[in-house]
């Protein structure tokens, strides 16, 4: 079992209600098949078009996700 | 700050202006220099460290101030872009915004575009800095300043940073108008 953080902002921090979960996967996954489930965990998320990093960086689905990873979910980014 | 390990230090400072520089890498010296006036020790700054900045704050921002942090010799031209909060946004009245951001993904991001514009355009320095919290009608969200030997370069790379800040740096801002207040979703391009 792989224990990771998933960090929430803006739109889908308000979304969930948390900035920051600890989720458990039942073991070394891709960050496709982490973020499926992240969004069935959290279906309410589906309401936002949403990206993901891992680890900081633009998640591009096959990254390989481990113990400790810092996901993050987000919508469309809107600084300037 | 400056990015990386690398650490510049003043070693004196005497009555006539005069600085030792020594930079450090990993704790050993790698260049001594003795610096007379204060083009020698900017020219002699800017060519052994990366003079680009890329900064989140929450403190307002003094535009000028960051405009002018780094003047090459070799420049001239800088072109500053001040994005500050619009109070109307089609027809739609805005009373405040308030930006949130992964910052270090954010800061990273930046690092990048920075990267790419120095490959893109004939600049010679580009420095970042974006706000977030809460901001008043008018005040400044982003600075970008870019300085190059010839002005259209800058002006160029200055209007591809801001394009591009805004479709890859993970900052969002949160619009309160009369009446409501929304998450601002951004183009979906990334």
């Amino acid at each position: 079992m792989i224990k990771v953080n998933i960090l929430f902002f803006g739109a889908t921090a308000e979304t969930v209600g948390a900035r920051e979960l600890e989720m458990n996967f039942a073991g070394a996954t891709k960050s496709n098949e982490a973020f499926a489930e992240i969004k069935l965990r959290l279906p309410q998320l589906n309401e936002h078009k949403l990206l993901f990093a891992v680890n900081q960086e633009y998640a591009n689905g096959s990254e390989t996700i481990e113990n400790g990873d810092e996901l993050a979910v987000f919508t469309a980014v809107s600084g300037g | 700050m400056l990015p990386g390990k690398k650490s510049f230090e003043l070693l004196e400072k005497s009555s006539e202006f005069r600085l030792q520089a020594v930079l450090k890498r990993g704790g050993k010296p790698r260049l001594k220099a003795e610096l007379q006036t204060p083009g020698e020790i900017l020219r002699t700054f800017c060519s052994i460290v990366k003079v680009d900045f890329f900064e989140i704050t929450n403190e307002p921002l003094n535009v000028g101030a960051i405009a002018r942090r780094v003047v090459p010799e070799t420049c001239g031209a800088i072109v500053t872009l001040d994005g500050f909060v619009r109070q109307f946004t089609k027809g739609r009245e805005t009373l405040y915004l308030e930006y949130e951001g992964y910052q270090p993904m954010a800061v990273r991001e930046m690092e990048k575009l920075g990267k790419r514009a120095h490959e893109r355009f004939e600049i010679a320095h580009v420095g970042i800095v974006h706000r977030l919290g809460k901001l008043e009608i008018g005040e400044t969200s982003v600075v970008i300043s870019v300085a190059a030997p010839h002005r259209r370069a800058a002006f160029e790379a200055c209007e591809w940073l801001i394009v591009e800040l805004k479709r890859t740096v993970p900052i969002w801002k949160k619009e309160v108008y009369r009446g409501g207040e929304t998450w601002i979703e951004g183009e979906f391009s990334k």
